[in-house]
């Protein structure tokens, strides 16, 4: 295998995992957008607070002598599902719920309110500085002759792959099979009408942010461990990102969301591989400009029929 | 008669000295850095040794009789900010500063001390464009970013000797300043550059840089630019086995470089200024920061001290806080301070480098290169 090759599959391998952190935390944006029609601008902050809990539960059960990685990495998953939920919850119930029926910029700017809360109140509670990890899964698997070109795929790049791939799966079979999942799709469709036909969607809509919150946390988690640093900052970048792919990939569509993550990821991987890194956003960015020029609604998107 | 004249007007001297010592003030140093936001450790040494040297100052009775008081204001490192913080500087009618301290701060509210009349001392900022717009009100005790690029290059080529250097920096003023000083000083060693490139400040994934780097057999990277991004691209080097010596600037001089690189952070090498807790003229400052529970190793801690101690006599040899008389006395009368002599030239600049080539460890502690 020659260098050029290699080093390819190399850039791929690292622009699929970042990408796959971008979907889960796009789904989040794409979901509350299905069914209300909103942006949830705190959601970024959710990841955020989603990856701080980690961080406090991991070197807490370190700090309290556990030594068995597997089930700390279990019990910070839990929490922070569970934790990050409720913020996700608490957002909708506070920046959304009230605001329902008015003027559709008035809960965006409650949600950029709400973003600007927590980001502050993270600092106060946390302090602004880095909070860092030790790395906590180390080592992986290198492939091709070190003497061309070797390539690494760690752990814990694995790990976020089949993470994300089980999360995205767990979604997809929820949302295509269960009832609640079905009182989701018939929320996105006409929210009026299913809540005549007697399904709560008072309900229904929470449940929407409490899945993104936990899907959130779940990249919080896997970034967290990935990068091994945290800071109250973190959530507006990640959102932004994700924001983009869930864009790119057609907002309020679920497998657009995963797309457009990766797609970002690997352009991303691959700009930085081949031309001078400060293209990157460039690049990414561009990118999304000519995909919504020829394709205003995404690349899955429906097109967008005005809701009466 | 000619007595009695002379008794009123000793008396009435007397009485105006009294009334001088009774109106015994404050003089306010306003102190503009970074209290919030990702690199807050840089103002938090800053402050440490301002607030040290307003101690002493006013423990040993103050500016003939005036009393020191340090006002803290955050400008986040964010340029605009800094404006604001300039701005709000002005109205509270402060007259000194110690700050800013990220140097792309420094530099557009220089212009707002320089044209209001404010004088500016910082600690940190090493930005050579700063000095360079002929400000007369704006002056460091720090030495510049291209004495400290040139030594880290001086270090590369007569130590380090290393075969394929990349040089990346964050594309921020103070970065990406440094590293084109250290890329064109190593290329007038006769050294090629296989990778000049810029990073975004805040990004936390630098995997595809890493695979380039290891991609060209890169042995050497200069970094210009802070420890949070150094951090974790010695963090994900190291788990992708991309094996580099690193060498960066002062802005990486940190104990938290090795809290986010761990082992990673052993051996990176590093111009600082030098190490003035070490010196044993502040042995004295250094045990009372110490007794207060702070830390007196920081780069900045003693470049905040001295310019504190610039204002103080400043202020006492022209007689008053007349910001402009007192910068003129700053330009022509060298100080023996806590970081050694200063001396200052047209610029605004010292005239001694104060800089010197330190290797960085993981337990967050430092040691001087030979």
């Amino acid at each position: 295998m020659t260098e050029t090759f290699l080093y390819l599959i190399q850039q791929l391998i690292n622009g699929l995992t970042i990408g796959s952190t971008y979907a889960l935390i796009a789904i989040g944006y794409t979901m509350v957008y299905g069914i209300i029609g909103m942006i949830n601008f705190a959601h970024g902050e959710i990841y955020m607070i989603g990856s701080y809990i980690t961080f406090i539960v991991i070197a807490g059960l370190l700090g309290m002598g556990m030594v068995s990685l597997p089930i700390i990495l279990i019990i910070a998953l839990i929490v922070a599902v569970i934790i990050a939920s409720t913020y996700g919850w608490t957002v909708e119930r506070v920046a959304y719920r009230p605001l329902r029926g008015t003027n559709r910029l008035i809960p965006l700017i409650s949600a950029i309110g709400m973003s600007i809360f927590l980001q502050n109140y993270v600092v106060l509670a946390q302090g602004s500085r880095d909070v860092a990890l030790p790395p906590q899964i180390s080592g992986g698997w290198t492939f091709g002759d070190p003497s061309v070109f070797e390539v690494s795929f760690s752990y814990m790049q694995a790990l976020i792959w089949v993470v994300t791939f089980v999360a995205m799966t767990a979604l997809t079979l929820f949302i295509s099979r269960s009832r609640m999942g079905r009182a989701c799709r018939a929320c996105s469709e006409d929210l009026g009408m299913t809540n005549l036909l007697g399904i709560d969607t008072n309900r229904t809509i929470a449940l929407t942010f409490i899945i993104g919150a936990a899907l959130a946390a779940v990249a919080g988690l896997l970034l967290g461990l990935y990068y091994g640093v945290v800071n109250p900052f973190v959530g507006f970048i990640a959102g932004l990102k994700a924001f983009t792919a869930a864009v790119l990939g057609g907002i309020g569509s679920i497998p657009g969301a995963v797309l457009g993550g990766l797609i970002l990821g690997v352009t991303e991987a691959l700009t930085s591989a081949y031309f001078p890194s400060e293209y990157k956003d460039v690049v990414s960015f561009g990118l999304l400009v000519l995909i919504l020029l020829f394709r205003p609604s995404g690349l899955l998107g429906k097109p967008e029929v005005e809701k009466v | 008669m000619k007595k009695f004249t002379r008794t009123l007007l000793s008396v009435g001297l007397a009485a105006s000295l009294y009334g001088a010592s009774a109106q015994a003030d404050t003089i306010k140093i306003a102190l503009a850095g970074p209290a919030t936001g990702p690199v807050a450790q840089y103002g938090d040494m800053q402050k440490i040794g301002v607030m040290a040297a307003i101690e002493d100052i006013n423990n040993a009775g103050g500016i003939n009789g005036d009393k020191l008081e340090g006002v803290i204001y955050d400008d986040a490192c964010d340029p605009k900010q800094a404006v604001a913080v300039a701005n709000k500087i002005v109205n509270d009618d402060i007259q000194l500063v110690v700050g800013h301290l990220c140097s792309s701060s420094t530099e557009p509210a220089s212009d707002i001390y320089e044209e209001e009349g404010i004088l500016m001392i910082t600690a940190a900022s090493t930005s050579p464009s700063i000095t360079e717009k002929g400000h007369q009100m704006v002056f460091r005790t720090i030495g510049l970013d291209s004495l400290q690029g040139t030594l880290a290059a001086e270090h590369i080529l007569n130590n380090v000797k290393p075969k394929t250097i990349a040089v990346i920096h964050d594309k921020q003023q103070y970065g990406e300043g440094l590293a084109t000083t250290v890329k064109s000083a190593l290329e007038k060693g006769g050294l090629n550059i296989t990778m000049f490139e810029g990073v975004t400040a805040g990004d936390k994934d630098f995997s595809a840089l890493i695979a380039k780097l290891k991609k060209e057999g890169v042995d050497f990277v200069y970094y210009g630019g802070y420890h949070p991004e150094l951090g974790l691209i010695l963090r994900q080097s190291k788990e992708k086995g991309f094996n580099a010596q690193f060498m960066g600037p002062e802005g990486i001089v940190n104990s938290d470089l090795a809290k986010i690189a761990g082992e990673a952070s052993e051996g990176v090498l590093a111009t600082a200024p030098k190490s003035f807790d070490q010196n044993p003229v502040n042995q004295a400052r250094v045990e009372a920061i110490k007794a207060k529970g702070e830390d007196p190793t920081g780069p900045f801690v003693f470049t905040a001290y001295a310019a504190v101690e610039l204002m103080k006599n400043a202020i006492e040899k022209t007689g008053g806080t007349d910001p402009e008389k007192m910068a003129e006395h700053l330009r022509s009368n060298p100080l023996d301070t806590a970081i050694g002599k200063i001396a200052y030239d047209a610029k605004g600049d010292l005239t001694e480098s104060t800089f010197q080539v330190y290797q960085l460890h993981k337990d967050g502690s430092k040691t001087a290169v030979k």
